[in-house]
């Protein structure tokens, strides 16, 4: 980022003394505004501290400041460079002197700043008024200085800390920051009445507000129904989060991270912050490039050459890639220290976005030679037949999904304790995926049975935190240097925007779409680009699974298109609601709507021609959409929304020039993945299906406990499962214990376990219900046994001794301690052929896949597919490109409904998630390759003032692909992606514009207003 | 670094308990809940001020426990949501939020409580608008907030037929 200013002034003083004062660097430098001290380090640089301060972000600078030229006594040019809070900036100030007719001076002056690093993420737009106000000063400082018998400078009151301005005000000192001399803390605060001496009024308001908080809490409730099993700890604030966890002896980790988004590191100098006080270890990446292998790369080509550690190791490739580890004390004193490591970087040329990462002339990765990690053409049917044969040809030049994430409130976090004597490492972590255990396994060189992974409570993730891997393997390292005791580490918002929640971006270019005469699309071909950043981590698979919706919701057979993705100066990307579907859903909802306007079809008739009707439908890849009704869903959400009415309200406002759009978004949310679609990245790729397990057991007290291998981070499954098994042993939900979190140790995994892609309605449910069938086949056996009713039919019930079994239709029962402890503690009664009974019944479910045809690049990649149809009125400010959504509605069908109340949370969460992608999130990188939105206050994650009231409508068609009905869900809410852009589509169409950017803030609209783009990026060609 | 940290000594009132501690000056409210007395369910999720999960009742206001210095409530009565239940019984407005499924994983509800309790103590009727201007500060990436009005209006209600 560069901020230029210039100006001029005169003072009295003849030229010549002017030039004196500014070419000397030991006067000039005391007239910055926040100048503290100065050390000369030659005879025309001085080593000069200053304090910078924007909101919250505070530190001291140390700046070498260099009287570069001078021309006697003409021109002064001072270069200034420094570093401050992990960012770097370079100051430049030049005064060019002029006499004036009365034997004054006039001094023009101009100011040049650079900035690098996390300031510019942090404090974002509040620089720019910042670096003004401080030059301002400087120039008042300076004009005051050249002004013979003028005041001394005063600094203005914002520039002293709070703490001072109350030790003044307390002593009754006047307001200047050279008073802020120590005290002694018993004379500071003895005067804590000297806060409470406020006026009455206040201290009245006070009273009130107490009283108020303190009646409304006398108030109770008589029914004392609850919601979910989670919610009871979680309303209490008594969950266990990550930064919860507080075992004895635990330090704390704090990074530095690269404020360069590519250099070479020179030099990185430790000694003091190991010096510091607290201090235990500090880390580099070439410490442990030597004792690590780098993390395992899931694909097979180019990426295969990267080698990415939990620490750059000579090169930073994005802004905030971490360099060094600093681990202390306590968080405070760690972050301290991170102050003191000083790293020296030779900047790189960066490459930001896909069209640099194409050409290829920098490279993220030398050793791969190449920015593209992955490619591989999709092709199906006879593309080029269907093209000769088309009535009609729309070409569209390049469409954008942008770069967005889900931010999670609660950050990467992870404990780790490394210690032998317990045998191995102990992760309590908030990742969701059984994946990072062996990604952790193999940097380390430890057994996987050696690693213990926990979750608790997780404050949500929406796939993020799958990416938390390298930090579990640092804070694990970490442990191990200090002998085993626990390491804490924490990620800040700020590190999370930068580098822990980016979801990938994808570029389409080149789109043609061939369609017959009635606007039926018959084929379509394209080249699309993912840009996943620095490093490949969880990727390329984005770079495949989008092809489980291949053809979306539509029935064209025809396709090609050729994929790619790349690496780029930017965070890594790590799976994102929706990941890689939802993109290319948009994509192709983009692609719909452009057709339609073109050859004048209305959206919704466009829709309803090109839909697909009969399910179970395999797609042109071999995947099988299992059951469902796009019409129909249509239809219903068209009545839910008044659609008639909100077309002819549209057509109203029209004649009043107002710009109401309307818009529809169609999506597949497709649920439990099979593996075998790793091949198409990977051909050596020893993963196909899915396996999720599940234990159901009878303890010895007789109560039923079960353990799924799901890492839930708000998806209520203690909730969901109970009620299953409750329903299944015909108990109460409150009667089934549900283990909390994941726990490698409950021996309830597999490799593949995990929460994500919305699955668990499917793969943990049907390990329940299996493992539960084991359980009640057991049951059964031993009430045979001891009913002496071999033979019989039995049923369960709750009876007076509590859940039990009986013969059908008769009195004759036994409840479940009896047998219970018939296994546990009386096995001496059993007879021997009932002695391998266990009680502890462990299933796990893998749904019926076959491998993936890797030539063909077919199969069936997922089991089940969930619906939701999203429509929008929106009204566009032409002025100001303000987007207002005035209406919307949602039909969703995730086939038979297990919990509605879970069902609904999700849809809506989803939905807010895509709202605030379309309408408000971003993380734009500048041409240096800083993070424009690096701060919650940049990237204004979407909030309850941006929420509309939603209309919400339900279909249900039962999958036949699982045993319940069910259908994963959890991600199809992303509609809202598409049914904003078409919705501003609609209403911008007739001005020529094209919406061709996924990101429709107000910003992005205004431009589209002010430069419609219709003519050049797309061309309709028909034949007659 | 070599100079000696300072602490300032200071009495501060959370959910009825005084706690006397030496606390560095720049230490933050929410860093005294958390870290000094181990009420662990005041939650941090930025470092801006935005995502509101920090807020706790400062002398019967809302306040973002992440902006404030923890001397700076020095001699104040703090509620933090450990506060809300009374002998073990949850009060209205944590029991709405289970019933209307007003929370999913849960950690930014501290703060949504917090700055709920403070709107319904001023406004026992609120209009929705009322509770979306209550909690403009406080962010949930989980629920899309419908499910957190409905919540809040079961809550008044609930108080006041109470």
């Amino acid at each position: 980022m560069e901020m230029k200013f210039k100006g001029s002034f005169k003072v009295s003083l003849p030229r010549a003394e002017v030039f004196e004062v500014l070419c000397d660097p030991q006067k000039f430098a005391p007239m910055l505004p926040t100048f503290r001290s100065m050390e000369m380090k030659d005879e025309r640089t001085a080593n000069v501290r200053i304090k910078v301060g924007v909101g919250r972000i505070r530190g001291t600078a140390s700046t070498d400041l260099t009287l570069e030229e001078s021309e006697p006594p003409l021109r002064a040019h001072y270069v200034g460079r420094g570093k401050v809070m992990q960012s770097a900036y370079q100051i430049s100030y030049t005064f060019d002197l002029e006499d004036t007719p009365d034997g004054g001076t006039q001094i023009n002056w101009a100011s040049d700043t650079e900035l690098a690093g996390k300031i510019l993420s942090l404090a974002g737009g509040g620089l720019k008024g910042y670096a003004e106000k401080e030059i301002n000063k400087l120039i008042l400082s300076v004009q005051q200085g050249m002004t013979p018998g003028a005041p001394p400078v005063i600094l203005p009151p914002e520039h002293v800390g709070w703490l001072t301005r109350l030790l003044n005000w307390l002593r009754g000192e006047p307001k200047v920051e050279q008073a802020a001399e120590p005290t002694a803390p018993q004379e500071t605060f003895q005067a804590s009445e000297g806060l409470a001496a406020q006026p009455d009024d206040v201290l009245q308001e006070q009273q009130e507000a107490r009283d108020r908080i303190s009646s409304i809490l006398q108030v109770t409730r008589k029914d004392k129904a609850m919601g979910r099993k989670e919610d009871s700890r979680l309303v209490r604030g008594r969950g266990l989060f990550v930064d919860d966890y507080k075992p004895a002896a635990t330090h704390h980790m704090a990074l530095v991270r690269s404020p360069y988004a590519h250099a070479k590191i020179l030099k990185i100098d430790t000694t003091a912050a190991e010096a510091a006080p607290g201090v235990m270890c500090v880390l580099t990446g070439e410490e442990l490039a030597g004792q690590i292998q780098p993390f395992l790369q899931i694909g097979a080509q180019a990426c295969a050459l990267i080698e990415d550690y939990p620490l750059a190791v000579g090169t930073v490739r994005y802004q905030g890639d971490p360099v060094v580890a600093v681990v202390a004390e306590t968080l405070s004193l760690a972050q301290d220290a991170v102050q003191l490591v000083d790293v020296e970087y030779e900047t790189l040329d960066v490459v930001i976005n896909c069209e640099q990462a194409l050409e290829g002339k920098t490279l993220v990765h030398e050793q791969m030679g190449t920015n593209v990690d992955w490619q591989g053409v999709y092709e199906y049917g006879d593309v080029d037949a269907a093209f000769a044969e088309a009535a009609h040809v729309v070409k569209i030049d390049k469409l954008h999904f942008h770069r967005f994430g889900s931010t999670a409130v609660e950050p990467n976090a992870v404990v780790a304790t490394w210690n032998d004597a317990l045998g191995g490492i102990d992760f309590l972590s908030n990742t969701h995926m059984t994946i990072p255990i062996t990604m952790v396994s193999l940097a380390l060189g430890v057994s996987a049975d050696r690693i213990r992974l926990r979750t608790v409570d997780i404050g949500g993730s929406f796939g993020n935190k799958i990416g938390n891997y390298p930090y579990m393997t640092l804070a694990a390292i970490a442990s191990r240097k200090l002998g085993g005791r626990p390491v804490k580490w924490i990620e800040t918002r700020s590190e999370h925007m930068q580098a822990g929640t980016q979801g990938s971006e994808r570029s389409y270019f080149d789109t043609e779409v061939a369609l017959d005469r009635d606007g039926v699309i018959t084929a379509l071909r394209s080249r699309h680009v993912d840009d996943c950043g620095a490093y490949t981590r969880y990727e390329p698979l984005g770079a495949v699974i989008w092809a489980q919706v291949l053809p979306a919701a539509y029935k064209l057979r025809n396709i090609r298109i050729d994929f790619s993705q790349e690496v780029t100066n930017k965070g890594p990307a790590a799976p994102n609601r929706g990941y890689s579907r939802l993109p290319h859903m948009w994509f192709m909802e983009r692609v719909v709507d452009i057709c339609a306007l073109e050859l004048g079809i209305p959206a919704d008739e466009m829709r309803v021609r090109n839909y697909i009707r009969e399910f179970p439908y395999e797609t042109p890849n071999g995947c099988v959409y299992d059951s469902g009704d796009f019409v129909l869903m249509l239809e219903q959400a068209k009545d839910l929304l008044g659609w008639d009415q909100w077309q002819q309200k549209k057509e109203e406002a029209k004649q009043q020039g107002r710009l109401i759009g309307i818009g529809i978004g169609t999506t597949l949310d497709s649920g439990t993945n099979n593996f075998g679609q790793s091949i198409i990245v990977n051909p050596e790729s020893p993963f196909s299906g899915n396996a999720v397990p599940a234990i159901a057991k009878l303890d010895i007290d007789g109560s039923v406990s079960v353990t799924v291998g799901s890492f839930p981070h708000g998806q209520s499954h203690e909730t969901v499962v109970a009620q299953v098994v409750a329903e299944e042993l015909s108990l109460i939900p409150d009667m089934v214990n549900v283990a909390i979190g994941f726990d490698t140790e409950r021996n309830v995994h597999t490799g593949q376990n995990g929460t994500y892609a919305s699955q668990f309605a499917v793969t943990g449910l049907s390990a329940v219900h299996g493992a539960v069938e084991l359980l009640k086949a057991e049951l059964k056996t031993l009430a045979a046994f001891a009913l002496d009713a071999v033979g019989e039919e039995f049923e369960f019930g709750i009876g007076e001794m509590g859940p039990e079994v009986r013969v059908k239709g008769s009195d004759r029962c036994i409840n479940f301690w009896m047998l219970s402890n018939l296994v546990n503690a009386n096995s001496a009664q059993l007879p021997e052929e009932l002695r391998s009974l266990d009680l502890n019944c462990r299933y796990t479910y893998r749904p019926p896949f076959d491998p993936v045809d890797l030539d063909k690049k077919f199969g069936n990649l997922t089991l089940t597919y969930a619906m939701q149809t999203h429509l929008s009125v929106v009204e566009i400010d032409p002025d100001t490109g303000r987007v207002q959504i005035l209406d919307y509605a949602i039909v969703d069908d995730c086939g038979k409904v297990i919990n509605p109340m879970v069902v609904d949370g999700q849809v809506q969460g989803a939905t807010a998630h895509s709202l605030g992608a379309v309408l408000l999130e971003n993380m734009p990188y500048d041409d240096s390759g800083n993070l424009l939105t690096g701060s919650f206050t940049d990237y204004a994650p979407i909030t309850i003032n941006n929420i509309p009231k939603i209309k919400f409508g339900h279909r249900e068609s039962p999958s036949p692909f699982s045993y319940n009905g069910a259908k994963g869900m959890g991600e199809g809410g992303g509609a809202a992606l598409h049914s904003i852009a078409s919705a501003v589509q609609d209403a911008l169409f007739a001005k020529g514009v094209i919406v061709r950017n996924s990101h429709c803030s107000s910003n992005a609209v205004f431009d589209m207003l002010q430069q419609p783009n219709r003519e050049g990026m797309v061309q309709v060609e028909s034949r007659s | 670094m070599s100079e000696q940290i300072q602490r300032i000594p200071v009495e501060i009132t959370v959910n009825g308990t005084c706690y006397k501690r030496e606390v560095e000056p720049r230490m933050l409210l929410v860093e005294f809940i958390r870290e000094e007395i181990n009420l662990t369910g005041t939650h941090i999720g930025c470092d801006t001020s935005y995502c509101g999960a920090c807020t706790v009742i400062l002398d019967g206001n809302a306040v973002k426990s992440c902006t404030l210095f923890a001397v700076q409530a020095d001699g104040g009565e703090i509620l933090t949501v450990e506060g809300l239940e009374k002998e073990g019984e949850l009060h209205p407005l944590q029991q709405a939020f289970s019933t209307e499924h007003g929370l999913q994983c849960g950690y930014c509800t501290p703060g949504m409580l917090m700055s709920s309790l403070v709107l319904l103590a001023e406004k026992p009727e609120p209009e929705d608008k009322d509770i979306r201007k209550c909690l403009s500060g406080n962010l949930c990436r989980c629920t899309g907030y419908q499910n957190i009005i409905n919540a809040v209006q079961t809550a008044a209600k609930d108080l006041r037929e109470a």
